[in-house]
């Protein structure tokens, strides 16, 4: 768990972080979004002590990060960096293997545990073990990042941007795996990044910061329906909110029970996104979808009618709240 | 088929080696033969009494030279790399422009000012000679210990604090293997100057390679300085070929696969 009270980070005049309190229960996942210089990437950094707060509290797991051992706190805190900071003169089982070692586990530990990891992010031991990381592809090497960074299986994660730097493709690939791994895992991850949709897709919480301060905090889907300032509207995408909203809702939170009309033509699973079923009847031309469960058997239908009410009924009734 | 390419591992000698010791091999060969040279010599110097340099044995002159810039270069190395990482740590970052003032004076002042005003203080002998190659080689070290540190991406450096190692750590196991072939290459051109400087403590009383060409321009026999001469560039071809076979390796290191 981590907290932060009126945490502020002040560089001689400058005031980098004001005033900023948020909390991060256990296994959630917290995104810090905001332009470059809004102190997000301060923010990370003061949690693991590489920079010293100002004033406020930084509490993690009931003790204030002051009283750990700035080094041992590192150690079981995980840090992934966008240019990976991998050691150029390591392997990569050898990177990966760091904390561990550090830690003075035996050399058949570090070797099981570096195995594994590569396992689970998808590097073959036998192809990349042996590896500089001058040799890896910027997708490869931010795997090994966040190999090194979960090593000693720490409860909180702390990464900054990191698939800035990568191609939209292989972005988007390590977004989806990180998503996959972090609902097996369950670690506390404060994750920092100046793409909104990034946000959106992985976090349970997401925290808008502005010129050092908190603009608004809350769920991504609280936020896209109730930004409080233009800018975190902004940030949302304007016109494209709706979308974005869309794409996290799931298609089985709306549709209806079969009725006795026919089913319409095109089919969609449960468990997709509105976004997906909206798309799908722009180019299928219709209004109406069959929803269909894992073994394509209809269980209901979506329609477009019964969406677009449901939003403005969400919207009063949010408005009478 | 395992067992012949270990075999082939231990007992061939790396490509990179070859150069240094061909090197030392004909200046081995020269420090011996030397003295059974007369008849070449003598074409050089036909009318001298005597063409060959022989108050000391070559190899003694050797030994002595290599011995003087071996002290020179283990102190210089120690204070030049200590320094460079000194004023490199956040304590000591006020030091780096003095540090870096004083190593450039070091190489501006000429070694043979230094020997004439070290030699009342410290007397004739090995140790005023000693003290110039010092401050004459330091200026490389320092210099490519504070390039070699400064070029660690201040990335890696974060990432390996961050990681949980101390600071010591981080110097030992990130910057300074990362900084090493630069620092390598200060060392190289600090030893190789100071090989050819070293000659000079000849004028003060330290007997090294230096002897024969004093002798050599004092009596007016040409046949000194060129012994003299061969052998302290043989010897710093040698030397300066171990360091490029070093560096090779090195770089092999940093980028294999």
């Amino acid at each position: 768990m981590i907290e932060l009270s009126h945490v502020s980070k002040r560089f001689g005049e400058d005031t980098a972080v004001d005033d900023i309190s948020l909390h991060v229960a256990k296994g959630k996942f917290c995104a810090l979004v905001g332009s470059s210089g809004c102190g997000k990437s301060t923010t990370l950094r003061m949690i693991n002590r590489l920079i010293a707060h100002s004033s406020g509290d930084i509490i993690l797991d009931g003790q204030l990060v002051e009283q750990y051992n700035p080094v041992k706190l590192r150690r079981r805190i995980g840090y992934v960096i966008q240019s990976t900071g991998l050691f150029p003169h390591w392997t990569v089982a050898r990177n990966i293997g760091l904390v561990p070692r550090l830690l003075k586990w035996s050399s058949n530990d570090v070797t099981t545990r570096v195995n594994e990891l590569m396992h689970l992010l998808g590097l073959p031991v036998e192809e990349f073990a042996h590896k500089y990381p001058h040799q890896l592809s910027g997708g490869q090497a931010q795997r090994v990042g966040v190999a090194r960074a979960l090593a000693a299986d720490p409860d909180i994660l702390l990464m900054d941007e990191p698939f800035g730097a990568l191609d939209p493709i292989t972005r988007e690939k390590l977004q989806d795996e990180l998503a996959k791994l972090q609902a097996r895992l369950h670690k506390t991850v404060v994750f920092v990044t100046h793409d909104m949709d990034e946000a959106l897709k992985l976090a349970d919480h997401l925290v808008v910061m502005r010129e050092g301060r908190i603009v608004q905090q809350g769920t991504p889907l609280a936020l896209l329906q109730h930004p409080n300032d233009p800018f975190v509207e902004s940030l949302l995408g304007g016109l494209e909110r709706g979308l974005k909203q869309a794409a996290l809702t799931r298609v089985k939170d709306h549709m209806t029970s079969l009725g006795q009309s026919l089913p319409a033509q095109a089919r969609i699973p449960a468990d997709f996104s509105l976004r997906q079923a909206l798309s799908m009847m722009l180019r299928d031309h219709c209004d109406r979808l069959t929803v269909v469960d894992q073994q394509d058997m209809p269980i209901g239908e979506l329609s477009l009618r019964k969406i677009v009410k449901e939003a403005r009924v969400d919207k009063v009734s949010h408005r009478d709240a | 088929m395992r067992s012949s390419v270990h075999r082939s591992q231990q007992v061939g000698v790396k490509p990179q080696w070859m150069r240094p010791a061909c090197w030392a091999l004909l200046l081995l060969i020269s420090v011996l033969g030397m003295p059974y040279l007369d008849a070449i010599f003598r074409w050089v110097e036909p009318n001298a009494r005597q063409v060959i340099y022989s108050r000391a044995e070559f190899y003694t002159l050797l030994g002595r030279h290599v011995f003087v810039v071996g002290v020179a270069a283990i102190v210089t190395i120690s204070l030049g790399v200590l320094a460079g990482i000194a004023v490199t740590r956040q304590w000591g970052r006020d030091f780096l422009p003095l540090v870096g003032q004083v190593a450039s004076l070091g190489q501006t002042f000429p070694p043979v000012a230094v020997l004439a005003l070290a030699v009342p203080v410290l007397g004739f002998g090995t140790l005023p000679i000693i003290v110039a190659l010092l401050l004459y080689g330091l200026l490389p070290i320092v210099r490519n210990t504070l390039a070699g540190l400064k070029d660690v991406d201040a990335s890696i450096k974060q990432a390996a604090l961050a990681m949980g190692m101390t600071p010591w750590q981080v110097l030992r196991r990130v910057e300074l293997p990362l900084a090493t072939p630069v620092i390598l290459a200060g060392v190289r051109t600090s030893v190789t100057i100071n090989i050819a400087t070293a000659a000079l403590g000849a004028t003060v009383g330290a007997s090294n390679l230096g002897d024969p060409i004093i002798a050599g321009i004092v009596n007016g026999n040409m046949a000194y300085v060129l012994q003299g001469a061969l052998l302290i560039a043989l010897l710093a071809l040698a030397v300066d070929s171990l360091f490029d076979a070093l560096q090779q390796r090195l770089d092999l290191r940093l980028s294999s696969s």
